[in-house]
């Protein structure tokens, strides 16, 4: 009795739920469908479309994206965001856990004294420090140079550290008590107990780190003056007015990467390894 | 109705949290001769007791140790004193002294003099003082040793062998060990720039005094123009009020939408959940500034969205035009929350799976609905485990830039001082200094707003339970 009567509501339930998700789904995906119709569209112009749609679909932009290199050297600029985005990435992932893994873990003395520092230092509007870092790189010779940017990312990175320390504050330290007993030192602690318990926030971390100098453009814009060491983002912003459908088709391209990787890497961010350890 | 406290708690009960603030200030204020009497009785011991061979770490770096047959720690002392001495020599003092004076000789083409650059002379000159600081540091440190290693031989126990410290710094003092690259990198490339641009708000940097004429120190000019003339300041309080309301909205916009999202998606009922979390996932991958071009174009007047109202027979609308407040206000904050409730949604995903799954079947035995496990216990977790990001999104909503300087970039209207009516702190201080060159000026308020957000902020944290009650979940 009971048990048909609660059916249809959960059906209900479930339906709901889908066509939620039917919504979200068609709200995130309509932009960038847009867009990448619109990188298939046979006129470059912007101005040649019939609402959302082009009049006339081909393969061109994407062609002329990797063969028509001379002007604007796409495949250069891809090589070159990839290699900054990468290297930055792995060092900046690698600072910003050990320092989060620090805070979180340890009592020294001035532990209060650098989370509140930090805070303060993230709440200071970074563009306004351009300038300075201008400056600064030209003082260390890392102007034109990618090194000089991936520099400034991975240093720059451990201060978004706060996300990370709330992960680890939520891990149990009961296991890391009783491999301190069994005689592991911290270090041996660190690597073979928190590590992989931190997979998932670890690909949270290597993901994000990833994102900001892929997309971002303030920076190179400000210390790559060179074309050839463009990253796409100072390259598509450069690309002239008329050419749209190469704009559309260049952000396209730039996506795949970054979903590739979440298909390979999701398993970690959702499925926290800590899950069978021990809680509480 | 404990929860629903906790769910006000950081914002709406600011008042409560400026009290505490204020007490804390004060028993701060009240503590602090006896807490400088302490931190100086450690020096006053060593002072006193330290015996000749600490002394003589006092005179020469690393000294101490050597006579106390230290070798490898004496010499890399030693070796730190030799290599400061000599930066401080050939460079160092002149880049100190250089950071009082900005320059004397002015550069003329026509006699051929190389003048002095006021503004790298600027950079170097804090760059010296923080050699000065490491080295006092390190100096300390080397007193702090020899005058250990003494304790350690006057009790006739042997002084830990330098293998032992090494070791030491895998294990008691890993935190030294994993701390000391990210300080290093984060002294160079975030305070050194942040000390710099501080500093710059009390000279006459900008406008015409670029390099190279000579830059010079005017004390608190910057921040008197600001109240004086006319000008800034009633632009700056019409900004704050828009650039606070926006900074909320999005800040809890973003945040529930992100945490919804993820509960949503997370739901038993539902299939193929990774093929589901794609769509986010797409939007986050592309680049924002693309997504901000695209939008804008968009909302444009020949886009697409006006093609299809003009196609029904209606007029284009300007959703973006000078006039356009609340429109163009609210297709920002819309905007906003299609950039950033992907990452919201990742990162409360991550945190989901790590709630303890046995809570939730407690619950559902007790007879708990849906709603009631979300607040008690769903929304709590989520909420400790992110505070420390509310706020730091709080803060990147505070100083969000990209978002209206690519829908409404550029635009300067009448009642506003090189600004527009959507434009954040943020844009109104690009416009000032990187557009219009008031580098000074554009320093001094943001020492403002940095003033303003760091009070509300830290606040906000100190008295939040993700701070108070660190362990509470470990």
């Amino acid at each position: 009795m009971t048990k048909r009567k609660i059916r249809p509501q959960k059906l209900f339930g479930v339906a709901i739920t889908y066509l939620a998700i039917l919504a979200v789904c068609f709200v995130f995906l309509f932009p960038i469908l847009w867009l990448v119709l619109a990188s298939f569209s046979k006129t470059g112009s912007i101005y040649s479309f019939r609402g959302f749609f082009p009049t006339e679909y081909s393969f061109d932009s994407f062609v002329k994206l990797f063969s028509d290199t001379e002007m604007y050297n796409y495949p250069r600029w891809f090589l070159n965001t990839l290699f900054i985005s990468l290297m930055s990435s792995l060092l900046g992932t690698t600072l910003t856990i050990l320092t989060a893994y620090c805070m979180s873990r340890f009592r020294f003395k001035s532990r209060k004294a650098l989370m509140k520092t930090t805070l303060v230092l993230g709440m200071f509007p970074s563009f306004m420090t351009m300038t300075a870092v201008y400056i600064l790189m030209t003082q260390f010779n890392l102007i034109n140079q990618q090194w000089g940017l991936i520099l400034i990312y991975s240093a720059g990175a451990p201060m978004g550290y706060l996300t990370q320390k709330g992960f680890f504050d939520t891990i149990s330290v009961s296991i890391d008590e009783a491999a301190r007993i069994d005689g592991a030192s911290n270090f041996k602690i660190f690597v073979r107990i928190t590590l992989p318990l931190a997979a998932p926030m670890i690909v949270y971390t290597l993901l994000s780190s990833f994102v900001w100098p892929w997309s971002d453009f303030i920076l190179p814009k400000l210390l790559l003056k060179n074309k050839d060491l463009y990253t796409v983002a100072v390259g598509l912003m450069a690309l002239d007015n008329t050419e749209f459908s190469r704009f559309a088709a260049g952000s396209v391209f730039i996506a795949v990467p970054i979903v590739i990787f979440y298909f390979a890497l999701s398993k970690f961010l959702i499925n926290g390894l800590s899950a069978g350890a021990v809680k509480q | 109705m404990k929860d629903t406290d906790k769910k006000a708690n950081p914002f709406a009960s600011l008042g409560g949290a400026l009290r505490k603030g204020a007490a804390k200030v004060k028993t701060f204020f009240r503590t602090l001769p006896a807490r400088i009497k302490e931190k100086f009785a450690g020096a006053k011991e060593i002072l006193t007791q330290g015996n000749g061979k600490v002394a003589a770490s006092m005179c020469v770096m690393g000294l101490g140790q050597l006579l106390y047959r230290q070798w490898a720690k004496g010499i890399l002392y030693l070796l730190v004193q030799i290599a400061f001495f000599a930066y401080f020599i050939l460079k160092g003092a002149g880049d100190f002294i250089g950071f009082f004076t900005l320059g004397v000789t002015e550069s003329n083409a026509w006699y051929g003099i190389e003048g002095d650059n006021s503004v790298i002379m600027l950079l170097l000159g804090i760059l010296s003082i923080i050699a000065l600081v490491f080295y006092f540091v390190i100096y300390v440190a080397n007193i702090k040793d020899a005058y250990r290693i003494q304790c350690a031989v006057d009790t006739m126990k042997k002084p830990e062998s330098f293998k032992k410290e090494l070791a030491s710094l895998l294990g008691k003092n890993f935190h030294k060990t994993a701390l000391a690259l990210p300080i290093v990198g984060v002294c160079v490339f975030s305070v050194l720039p942040i000390v710099f641009m501080i500093v710059i708000a009390f000279t006459n940097y900008g406008g015409a005094v670029v390099p190279p004429a000579l830059v010079d120190w005017v004390g608190l000019d910057n921040f008197g123009k600001i109240l004086s003339l006319g000008q800034f300041a009633p632009t700056f309080f019409k900004i704050f009020a828009w650039n606070i309301l926006w900074a909320v909205l999005s800040t809890f916009l973003n945040y529930f939408a992100g945490l919804g999202l993820a509960l949503l998606l997370n739901r038993k009922c539902v299939k193929g959940k990774t093929f589901w979390r794609l769509f986010p996932i797409l939007a986050y991958a592309v680049p924002g500034f693309i997504t901000l071009i695209a939008f804008k174009f968009m909302f444009s007047y020949g886009g697409p969205i006006n093609q299809m109202i003009t196609g029904a027979g209606g007029t284009a609308v300007g959703f973006l035009d000078i006039d356009a407040k609340w429109t163009a206000r609210l297709i920002g904050l819309g905007v906003n929350a299609w950039l950033n409730i992907p990452s919201g949604m990742l990162l409360a995903t991550g945190i989901l799976s790590n709630v303890n799954t046995d809570l939730y079947e407690a619950a559902r035995v007790d007879g708990a609905s849906p709603w009631k496990q979300f607040v008690r216990i769903t929304l709590p977790y989520v909420l400790f485990a992110t505070m420390p990001v509310l706020i730091s999104q709080f803060i990147a909503n505070f100083n969000n830039f990209g978002i209206f300087y690519f829908l409404r970039g550029g635009l300067y209207m009448d009642g506003y001082f090189l600004a527009s009516d959507t434009d954040l702190l943020i844009n109104w201080l690009y416009n000032m200094s990187i557009d219009n060159n008031y580098y000074s000026i554009g320093a001094a308020i943001s020492i403002i707003i940095f003033a303003v957000t760091s009070v509300i902020s830290l606040t906000v944290y100190v008295l939040s339970p993700s701070y108070k009650q660190e362990e509470t979940y470990q």
